[in-house]
């Protein structure tokens, strides 16, 4: 398959690759995976005490495609407010990569992890709504 | 499928008649008991197709008496000298006993299979994300490890590792199918399809390929 040249660029120098503390206060994780491809995605987002996404990193198992989803979403949230980063949509993220039809469901799972990561901080502090006070 | 038993004109629930001699036949009858011709193949499920009971314990035994007894009668090698309608009856035969025998030869995929006939898809398996934090953090812990391994020994451990629990876990799947236990054959089925996808990707590592590992 061909793949796009921004695939190919967040493929070969994926940003924000690595690991955050999962259990440090100010960190939420999401862990999601597509059985049907064997793929496994970790996105963890680092949150400001004012509710500002300040870092992101990601670990990807997974074929270019889902890298890539990962690689972008994690660029894209940063600076982002937990309302705005939980409203990026799959079909953004497809758009942006232009992913083939066969490999929307990558973008579904960058989607999916980094609701989860937010749904995890949110667990975190749930008096605050996602703002320490 | 579907389509075939509308051409054929299937009428009375469960019987057609022949579409060579009119014959009235029972949908599942390959043959004309009347004039001897090959007849559309029936809507069945794999296990049917292959006249096995429905289980996840299949002997591979029966599994390739029933395969390659059926072949043996309805492969288009049987057909050479038959009329164009007899040849392509004959390939839609032996391309349904293919994909069953594909589907229920692979416990992984038969195991899936079997969910499906019971009403309970795998979740996930139509492309659908999961968030089983135990089994996915397994899986991570996995993958990591592989792609962590320094050399070809080390890889080769995993793989053996990874098969040994495999085997364990294909245990665990029958007696969960034998006890009825459609959630817990679930989720070990989905672990099973991630150690078959970490398998793959180690051993495309020792020879060479090393394809599919980052971050």
């Amino acid at each position: 398959m061909a793949y796009s040249e921004n695939v190919i660029d967040h493929y070969e120098n994926p940003r924000n690759v690595g690991t955050l503390d999962k259990s440090d206060a100010d960190v939420g994780t999401g862990l999601v995976g597509a059985p049907a491809c064997g793929d496994v995605m970790k996105l963890q987002i680092k949150v400001s005490p004012e509710g500002i996404i300040e870092d992101a990193k990601f670990k990807t198992f997974g074929c270019g495609s889902a890298i890539a989803s990962s690689s972008l979403v994690t660029e894209w949230v940063k600076g982002k407010t937990l309302d705005e980063a939980g409203s990026i949509k799959n079909s953004q993220i497809a758009q942006h990569l232009a992913l083939p039809p066969v490999k929307i469901h990558c973008s579904v799972l960058a989607e999916d992890a980094i609701k989860a990561a937010i749904a995890d901080y949110r667990a975190k502090h749930p008096a605050d709504d996602g703002k320490v006070a | 499928m579907s389509l075939d038993r509308v051409i054929s004109g299937e009428t009375a629930a469960g019987q057609r008649p022949c579409w060579s001699c009119q014959a009235p036949l029972s949908v599942r009858a390959a043959f004309c008991h009347a004039c001897g011709r090959i007849q559309p193949p029936a809507a069945l499920d794999h296990f049917r197709r292959l006249n096995l009971a429905p289980r996840f314990d299949l002997p591979t035994a029966d599994l390739e008496q029933q395969y390659f007894g059926l072949q043996r009668s309805l492969h288009p090698d049987r057909f050479a000298g038959k009329s164009s309608r007899e040849k392509a009856l004959s390939l839609q035969h032996a391309t349904a006993l293919n994909e069953a025998y594909d589907v229920l030869r692979q416990p992984l995929r038969r195991g899936e299979y079997l969910l499906e006939l019971r009403g309970r898809p795998l979740n996930g398996a139509d492309g659908g994300t999961i968030d089983d934090e135990e089994l996915l953090t397994q899986a991570m812990a996995m993958r990591e490890r592989l792609a962590d391994a320094a050399g070809e020994a080390e890889v080769l451990a995993l793989i053996a590792s990874a098969e040994a629990d495999a085997a364990a876990i294909l245990a665990e799947i029958e007696g969960a199918f034998a006890q009825e236990d459609l959630a817990s054959a679930a989720r070990l089925l989905t672990r099973l399809r991630y150690l078959a996808k970490l398998t793959a990707e180690a051993r495309a590592r020792v020879a060479g390929a090393g394809s599919g590992v980052q971050a």
